[in-house]
């Protein structure tokens, strides 16, 4: 299954920028997560966690590169069965912190499945669209790729982990933009999309999350309240200037004056210590992936390739760039992370596996 | 299965592919932007917006300087107090904290919200205090609470402390917080609103040498308030070390000597070679540490509303009638001007007549023929009326001055007042009328208009102990800058006159007869000391309104006034007592005496005297037989 001569193939320009970005993201976790004890100190421990992470993120893109896309993308009903049933597990069975329930407990490690719904959306909706002659030009088509989003993303909502379960959105609409989704039907969705929202204003959003959009569009209604977190993102950011406060010298990381910085802020902590040059060569090394890989879209050999790199993309780019602007205070606060940087294992895990089916495609570019 | 794309399908996948690629290559550019409007075009305001976020600039109160006594025991220092303070940038929800402090102080809420009130208005950077000089309970409590107290911490500063309690309160005076009305005076200047300065006393004479510098500090807090490190560190200045000409001992053996006869009222004592000041009392007195802690309203109340005014210092402020002590200034203005000599005699029949008036001496009998010497010692008012009629009341006046009475000493305390000795041109001034030759009999005997503070007599018994050198009496011996004492220049004397050697003997002999003859001092006669002294008497209410003062509940009882110096030929220490009420100048002198006792014995090396029991305090209104009394020279 496996001939030397893929070797040659891999996209090694893009892993080396993937792996940059990670190992950015595990100094800034080194940096924000330090610990204090007197005149010296030691890192946290989360530090660790990650470069596990890390390694076994490059295993599972290791094994999805290994593994011929098109036999996952033929097989992902099953996978995409499998992922049902984890979450649903997660629903009834899993391990609560912080008041969700998102995690299976796999001996000493939390397992997140949610992370991996991504994957499993583009590669079936890849396949449905790509094996589909006509594209995804009609509404039933788009109604079956809808069903297909929604049921692992209520199932993550319920969790309630809205900010991972409104990612798949991008997935599957990135498969369905390159799948040849007409503008017009893009258009009226959206336009269902701004007529709905008062009605899931009214009924679908919980309390805390309207209220997070309140202060997102006024932060100082509440300054030590939930604008708190987003004034603070904005004086993190504005304060490191142009060339930064230097490594383990921000205050506002360094001090916690950002909550969870090395988790949902770790952009605004890379402000703060390495300056608007350090924010420019981070942005750069992500725009970076993302226009490398849609390359892999174009090169691949067929449609089920191209629809599969550009789901992942779509959703890739979404969180970066949501997570980036709200790491500036420009976009509400949500459980985003950065993919690559961001502390935690099963996103590291699960973005490197995405990038694993994404070198696979433009690998097997010439193969049949 | 199809694996090839059709061409136009490939064309059209590119086309959504590049659309793609720009919109989010866009976006990317936009997001850019944003960072570089937050980073470098409003970098400055975010950097502020950072420090004050985790810098803290806490003010670091400097200590006092340290006040010793003339042998360098400690009469001033400093304690540390807690104050629980509260850091208005870290707390944005006042009224909660408010509640929550109440609650673990036990403070009421209502007094805190008041005290916070009142000093919101204070400089920002300043934490501002909510609760003052805090128990160790108090201050557990809150630690314990903290989390629900952003901002709150317990802060400890020097304060004042005094080991003497109310021991010569009157010489330090005290400290508290600036007030507004000093904040816009020129010699504040430089001084914050909430700093601590001398209110009175030495501490108030001396502020700026006292008080030092305030340092700071600037410490990295994190997002609860917490501190992280210090960053920066101004020490504090201590305040300068003051060395006072006080005595400790003499001060503490004049003050022990009023109480144990249940006297309040005033003492001065001075080395009459240089205006030192050796012991200053005024009872009753209150305990200066009291204010340095913050003083509450209901003892700042009961100091303030207090009949007995322990606030005041009686030394300086107190205005008395001298009674028979004038008698000294007139017999050497009588002396000097030559309207007696020392040996020219006088006839006393108990009393004279002047300008058709008989005027009483206090002895019915009559003194005989007396001179200077005699005078004095039995304190004979005809001997005194004739040579005062001599003088005119403008040379008495003028001699009265040149021995510091009726002018001001000069004494390095603030707000002393100045005495009265009349004179034809002050009459004119104020009464606005001409000055009647009668009213020359009564001064001449310290009575009419003229009073005096306690220091002022003190000063005249220095000046003419010493022969006629009006010194400045003064609290200041040595400052030390940091690099030792440095002995302070004392001031220069107010006025030299050269008495006569035939005065000088005169008075100084007359005066040792009063307490080593038949004199009314002879309770501080100090065998082999030589004690010259004088006792007087003020009236509180004149003889005409007693009845009815007293009736109206007022203490009418008299003043007594006891004046000294000693050894009479080679005088190392003069001064006066006031003893408020004990109607008799001789019931003063034994205080005078264990101050004189105590003075020489620790000169001598000797070990200081303790006080025997004593006669019971003689407070009852009826004269006693002993020494001859001095109660019949009011008309």
């Amino acid at each position: 299954m496996f001939e030397r001569r893929l070797i040659f193939h891999v996209d090694w320009i893009l892993l080396g920028a993937l792996l940059l970005l990670a190992g950015i993201g595990l100094a800034m976790i080194y940096s924000t997560t330090y610990v204090v004890v007197g005149e010296a100190g030691h890192a946290g421990p989360q530090v660790r966690t990650q470069a596990y992470a890390l390694v076994i993120g490059l295993f599972a893109l290791l094994v999805l590169l290994a593994i011929d896309y098109r036999v996952l993308a033929e097989n992902s009903l099953l996978l995409y069965g499998g992922l049902v049933a984890l979450l649903l597990f997660v629903l009834f069975k899993g391990s609560t912190q912080f008041n969700a329930t998102r995690w299976i407990a796999i001996g000493p490690f939390n397992l997140q499945p949610s992370e991996f719904g991504r994957i499993v959306i583009a590669l079936i909706l890849a396949m449905y669209f790509g094996e589909n002659r006509r594209g995804a030009r009609n509404l039933s088509d788009l109604a079956v790729g809808g069903l297909f989003t929604a049921v692992p993303l209520l199932l993550i909502a319920r969790q309630p982990d809205l900010g991972t379960a409104v990612t798949l959105i991008p997935v599957s609409l990135g498969v369905a933009y390159l799948a040849g989704l007409r503008m017009r039907l893009l258009g009226v969705i959206a336009l269902a999309a701004v007529l709905m929202a008062p009605v899931v204003w009214q009924f679908g959003l919980k309390d805390y999350q309207k209220t997070r959009i309140t202060t997102f569009l006024n932060p100082e209604q509440d300054p030590r309240g939930d604008g708190y977190q987003q004034i603070q993102a904005r004086i993190t950011v504005g304060s490191g200037g142009l060339t930064g406060k230097g490594f383990m010298n921000g205050t506002q990381g360094q001090y916690k004056f950002l909550p969870v910085a090395h988790n949902d802020f770790i952009f605004s902590v890379l402000a703060e210590e390495k300056g608007f040059i350090g924010v420019l060569a981070a942005l750069g090394l992500y725009l970076f992936i993302i226009l490398r890989s849609l390359e892999a879209a174009r090169l691949a050999k067929d449609r089920v390739g191209a629809y599969l790199v550009a789901g992942i993309v779509a959703g890739f780019s979404f969180q970066v760039i949501y997570n980036i602007a709200m790491s500036a205070g420009l976009a509400p606060v949500k459980g985003i992370t950065l993919p690559l940087m961001s502390y935690g294992g099963s996103s590291l895990i699960a973005t490197l596996a995405s990038f694993g089916l994404i070198l696979n495609v433009r690998m097997r570019r010439f193969t049949n | 299965m199809s694996t090839h794309f059709p061409p136009d399908d490939r064309r059209h996948l590119g086309t959504r592919l590049s659309v793609m690629q720009g919109a989010i290559a866009g976006t990317f550019a936009l997001l850019a932007i944003g960072f570089w409007v937050f980073q470098v075009a409003q970098h400055q305001k975010f950097r502020t917006m950072a420090e004050n976020n985790h810098l803290r600039r806490q003010p670091l109160p400097a200590p006092r300087g340290v006040v010793f006594d003339r042998h360098g025991v400690v009469l001033v220092e400093n304690q540390y107090m807690y104050n629980i303070v509260l850091d208005r940038q870290q707390s944005h929800n006042i009224e909660g904290t408010l509640r929550v402090l109440a609650a673990a102080t036990g403070v009421p809420e209502e007094a805190l919200r008041e005290t916070y009130e009142r000093r919101r208005r204070e400089p920002g950077y300043r934490p501002l205090v909510l609760v003052e000089n805090a128990t160790q309970a108090q201050v557990i409590a809150t630690l314990a609470r903290r989390s629900a107290l952003p901002g709150v911490q317990p802060d400890s500063v020097p304060t004042r402390m005094y080991p003497g309690r109310d021991m010569a309160a009157h010489v330090f005076g005290y400290v508290s917080e600036v007030n507004q009305a000093q904040l816009a005076r020129p010699e504040y200047e430089g001084i914050d609103a909430g700093a601590r300065v001398g209110q009175s006393g030495v501490e108030q004479a001396y502020n700026r040498l006292l008080m030092g510098s305030d340092g700071d500090r600037a410490v990295v807090v994190n997002s609860l308030g917490r501190e992280i490190a210090e960053v920066d560190r101004q020490e504090p200045l201590e305040g300068r070390r003051l060395q006072l000409t006080i005595d400790a001992d003499v001060q503490r053996a004049t003050e022990e000597g009023f109480r144990h006869l249940g006297y309040n009222g005033a003492a001065v004592m001075l080395d009459p070679q240089s205006g030192e000041i050796l012991a200053l009392v005024s009872l009753p007195a209150y305990d200066p540490t009291h204010f340095a802690l913050g003083i509450d309203p209901a003892t700042w109340r009961s100091l303030t509303t207090d009949k007995l005014r322990p606030l005041q210092n009686r030394a300086l402020q107190g205005r008395y009638s001298p009674g028979s002590t004038f008698k000294i200034a007139v017999a050497v203005a009588a002396l000097e001007e030559g309207v007696v000599t020392p040996e020219q005699r006088i006839f006393c029949p108990g009393g004279a007549t002047f300008f058709g008036r008989f005027f009483k001496c206090w002895l019915d009998g009559g003194h005989g023929s007396v001179a200077m010497r005699e005078a004095l010692e039995r304190s004979c008012n005809t001997y005194f009326y004739t040579v005062g009629n001599l003088l005119g009341v403008d040379r008495i006046h003028k001699w009265s001055a040149a021995l510091g009475l009726g002018v001001a000493s000069g004494i390095d305390l603030p707000n002393e007042l100045q005495g009265l000795v009349p004179s034809t041109e002050w009459k004119q001034r104020v009464v606005k009328e001409k000055w009647y030759p009668g009213e020359t009999i009564s001064v001449s005997i310290g009575q009419g208009q003229v009073n005096v503070t306690p220091l002022s007599l003190a000063v005249m018994m220095m000046t003419v102990a010493n022969g006629g050198t009006r010194h400045t009496p003064h609290l200041l011996k040595a400052v030390d800058e940091g690099e030792g004492w440095k002995p302070i220049a004392p001031p220069a004397p107010k006025s030299v006159v050269r008495m006569k050697p035939s005065t000088y003997d005169a008075v100084h002999e007359g005066l040792w007869m009063v307490v080593n003859r038949q004199g009314t001092g002879g309770r501080a006669r100090i065998p082999g000391y030589n004690v010259a002294g004088k006792t007087g008497t003020s009236q509180v209410v004149s003889n005409q309104n007693k009845a009815a003062a007293a009736r109206a509940g007022v203490d009418v009882r008299d003043h007594g006034w006891f004046v000294f110096f000693a050894p009479h030929d080679k005088p190392e220490i003069a001064g006066v007592i006031f003893a408020e009420h004990n109607e008799h100048g001789y019931l003063g002198a034994p205080i005078a005496k264990y101050a004189m006792e105590t003075f020489f014995a620790k000169k001598d090396g000797r070990p200081l005297p303790t006080l025997q029991k004593p006669a019971a305090p003689v407070v009852a209104a009826s004269t006693p037989a002993a020494p001859p009394g001095e109660g019949g020279n009011r008309q």
